[in-house]
């Protein structure tokens, strides 16, 4: 048994971490807290580009696409850090679509997309969710008939986030409506600059940007079809259980700054801190992010080992979430009538962010599997209880 | 990082299994509970010959020199089949409070004994102010030329009645700073002057009033120095804490195993109860309790091993496993249901066990306020 990184991993997060201070910029930081911690504005590309320079966005794939070959801890410890620190660690293409084309792709699809991903030049948008197909995703129908050389396409997606920043839409589509539901999807990398694409802005209570997007009769080259025709649902299933993961980083930063508030804050003639409800209250938070430290590294863990995680990711990502809304709860109670108060108010404390976090904390419980599918995975995959 | 047990660990944890699947069975069990005992010397002398109670003793002392970690792949087998008896109090309270604070002679004479099979030893700690403070020691022990006389009533004393020794945590010296004026004494438990009632326990642990009547018991059994003792105690806690973690997590994988039979067997409405969506997320939260417990535990045991540093794991893990063991078991009932509530079933033991095994050593109140300290709140 050993817990802590090797030495090899605590010399590049201290690299990183060095990285970071010296390369953030305030616009970077306030581009990615209003844009919901996603991939693909201006400001975010910059310094992304810089990392992925390094090899740091796609650690783990192999040198000829842009990796380093490095261990999966090593990987997720970095995006940990990017998450800590205010940069964007949403990626779709590098950390979701990418290790999809890696497995399942064409050496062709590979040579073509890996490298600009790994680059950090390219960022898909995850294109799975419909009106009618959120928890039941193989529900999803927007049609994609196959034109011979190209699929001609017409259906409408929502709740697809980064599309109004991303270069492409990493996209499930039905290519066979005779089938069982799962069997008749594909998978397609399309470019979002294609004609007959409307993306229409939907404003979350978190400020955040996310899209419904339509499309009408847009054409996309049959190169473009990633792996087998149909099998789009077995590959998005497969890269769920890879990419599955939550790292609590950004909502670790907000409890952080939490501690040192209840230190530095006097309240009857002494600091907060030294309230025993309060005190019982940190201790407790502080204990659940360590128990979501080891959940999340426990599949970095298991991926190292050459397996692939199975209930353990639902059960980080569940953990994590509901962890994320104990801090932020915990955190406005803290802060008592000063919560409310938003960025740039008179009297607002650590810049508005415990009632900004409060808002966008309610999402992470429900995208990526609600927390009640992610129960039933735990139940019937990782327990056998009958569906 | 490695999450793993090594071969040598999985080998220990696969033994330990098999043994006590058949010498301690949930029968065998009931009845230690109503035995006044609570072992059979038959038992106890199987587990020395197996090497269970030297296991982390160093092999200068009769022991097999394996690690706290091992220890603690064993206490999870242990707390799976809810082994009663004096091995948590002879082993840890006992045994590691001697490898702590003993001198060559006393560690010479005892740890052997201990390894053997033949020695029972355990720690008089705790009182009527029920706490693991050191401002709850009030026990007091005075100097009478080359003795030290011990009056007072120690409370919830583990196995005392079956004690050889008894190290009684004692107050030496009075002053503002209460960790200091403690000092550990290895006391005789036939010595004239103590007076051993047992009390009625929920868990079946065999619990006692110790009291000691002007008991004399000379300096050289003083264990570390004189005043010194609280660091020691100190640290014997922490590690009988996550001592405790582990039994808990054992006894929480039992639980877990109990209420997938119940709810894959039974059906209601014309189908498996653990079909239903209300009794999956039950298990789902009963088997992230305990994965989240076990991993805790595995953490704080392996820094106890490597003798790193470990406060701030120790009070978290204490504070985790103690809430989500008794969570996960009350889970477990839940979805069992009325089955679960009669006697017969086992569910009930592990209901009644885990919630004692979270007062031991500090509940999880306790251990957050310790954690609030480490964080500098």
């Amino acid at each position: 048994m050993d817990f802590e990184f090797t030495k090899e991993e605590k010399a590049l997060q201290e690299e990183v971490r060095e990285f970071i201070k010296k390369e953030s910029t305030p616009e970077m930081l306030k581009e990615t807290e209003d844009m919901g911690d996603i991939y693909g504005a201006p400001e975010g590309r910059k310094i992304i580009q810089k990392m992925a320079a390094k090899g740091w966005l796609t650690p783990t794939w192999p040198k000829e696409y842009g990796g380093l070959g490095v261990s999966d801890v090593a990987s997720y410890m970095i995006r940990e850090e990017m998450g800590y620190h205010g940069l964007p660690f949403g990626f779709v293409a590098a950390h979701m679509a990418g290790p999809t084309i890696l497995r399942f792709g064409s050496d062709e699809m590979k040579k073509k997309w890996l490298p600009r991903i790994a680059s950090g030049e390219l960022e898909f948008a995850l294109g799975y969710t419909e009106p009618q197909a959120g928890s039941d995703l193989s529900a999803l129908n927007l049609r994609a008939e196959d034109k011979g050389d190209y699929f001609l396409l017409n259906g409408t997606k929502l709740f697809n986030t980064s599309c109004h920043i991303a270069d492409c839409h990493w996209l499930a589509c039905r290519t066979d409506f005779d089938v069982a539901k799962h069997k008749g999807v594909s998978m397609m990398i399309v470019d979002l600059k294609s004609p007959g694409i409307t993306i229409s802005p939907l404003i979350t209570m978190a400020g955040w940007q996310t899209n419904e997007v339509v499309y009408e009769d847009v054409r996309v080259p049959k190169e473009n079809l990633v792996g087998e025709k149909n099998k789009g649902f077995y590959y998005l299933m497969a890269a769920l259980d890879f990419e599955r993961m939550f790292p609590l980083g950004r909502y670790r930063r907000v409890f952080d700054e939490l501690v040192e508030y209840t230190k530095e804050t006097i309240v009857d003639g002494k600091a907060m801190s030294k309230d025993p409800l309060i005190r019982q209250k940190l201790a407790q938070l502080s204990t659940e992010i360590e128990v979501t430290r080891l959940l999340y590294y426990q599949l970095a863990h298991i991926l190292d080992k050459g397996g692939i995680p199975n209930y353990q990711s639902s059960m980080e990502k569940t953990f994590a979430t509901e962890c994320a809304q104990r801090i932020v709860n915990v955190g406005m109670d803290v802060l008592g009538l000063y919560g409310q108060l938003k960025e740039g108010s008179k009297w607002a404390q650590l810049k508005g962010k415990v009632e900004k976090f409060y808002r966008t904390s309610i999402v992470e419980t429900i995208y990526a599997g609600t927390s009640e599918i992610q129960r039933n995975i735990i139940a019937q995959r990782g327990l056998k209880l009958p569906r | 990082m490695d999450y793993d047990l090594n071969e040598e660990q999985e080998l220990l944890k696969k033994a330990a299994k098999g043994f006590l699947s058949k010498e301690c069975k949930p029968l065998f069990v009931r009845e230690m509970e109503e035995n006044p005992q609570g072992i059979t010397p038959e038992l106890w002398q199987k587990m020395a010959e197996l090497g269970w109670m030297g296991l982390i003793f160093p092999e200068k002392y009769g022991g097999i020199g394996g690690s706290y970690l091992d220890l603690m792949v064993l206490l999870v087998e242990m707390g799976y089949s809810c082994l009663p008896g004096p091995f948590f109090s002879t082993v840890i309270l006992g045994g590691i409070t001697l490898m702590e604070a003993g001198n060559e002679e006393k560690k010479q004479e005892l740890l052997g004994g201990i390894a053997e099979g033949k020695i029972f030893v355990t720690l008089a700690l705790t009182e009527a102010t029920a706490g693991y403070s050191p401002e709850r020691i009030a026990v007091k022990a005075e100097k009478d030329a080359d003795d030290f006389v011990i009056n007072g009533t120690k409370l919830f004393v583990p196995d005392a009645h079956l004690a050889n020794y008894i190290i009684c945590v004692a107050r030496t010296k009075e002053g503002e700073n209460k960790k200091d004026g403690i000092t550990l004494f290895l006391v005789d438990a036939k010595s004239k002057g103590i007076v051993i009632t047992p009390l009625k326990t929920f868990a079946g642990d065999k619990l006692n009033e110790v009291v000691f009547n002007n008991v004399k018991v000379p300096k050289g059994n003083i264990l570390g120095e004189l005043d010194k003792g609280w660091p020691i105690v100190k640290k014997v806690l922490q590690k009988a804490a996550i001592a405790k973690c582990a039994e808990m997590v054992g006894g929480g994988q039992r639980a877990l195993e109990l209420a997938i039979e119940q709810v894959t067997e039974r059906e209601q409405f014309g189908v498996k109860v653990g079909s239903f969506q209300a009794v999956q997320h039950h298990c789902a939260n009963i088997v992230t309790y305990l994965d989240t417990s076990r991993l805790m535990t595995h953490q704080a045991a392996w820094r106890i091993s490597e003798g790193l540093p470990c406060e701030r794991e120790i009070a978290m893990t204490k504070a985790w496993v103690t809430d989500s063991c008794r969570s996960l078991v009350a889970l477990a009932h839940q979805a069992v249901g009325g089955t679960g509530f009669m006697e017969e079933h086992d569910l009930q033991l592990y209901f009644r066990r885990t919630k004692a095994a979270g007062v031991y050593f500090g509940d999880a109140d306790f251990h957050r306020e310790a954690l609030a300290d480490v964080m500098g709140l």
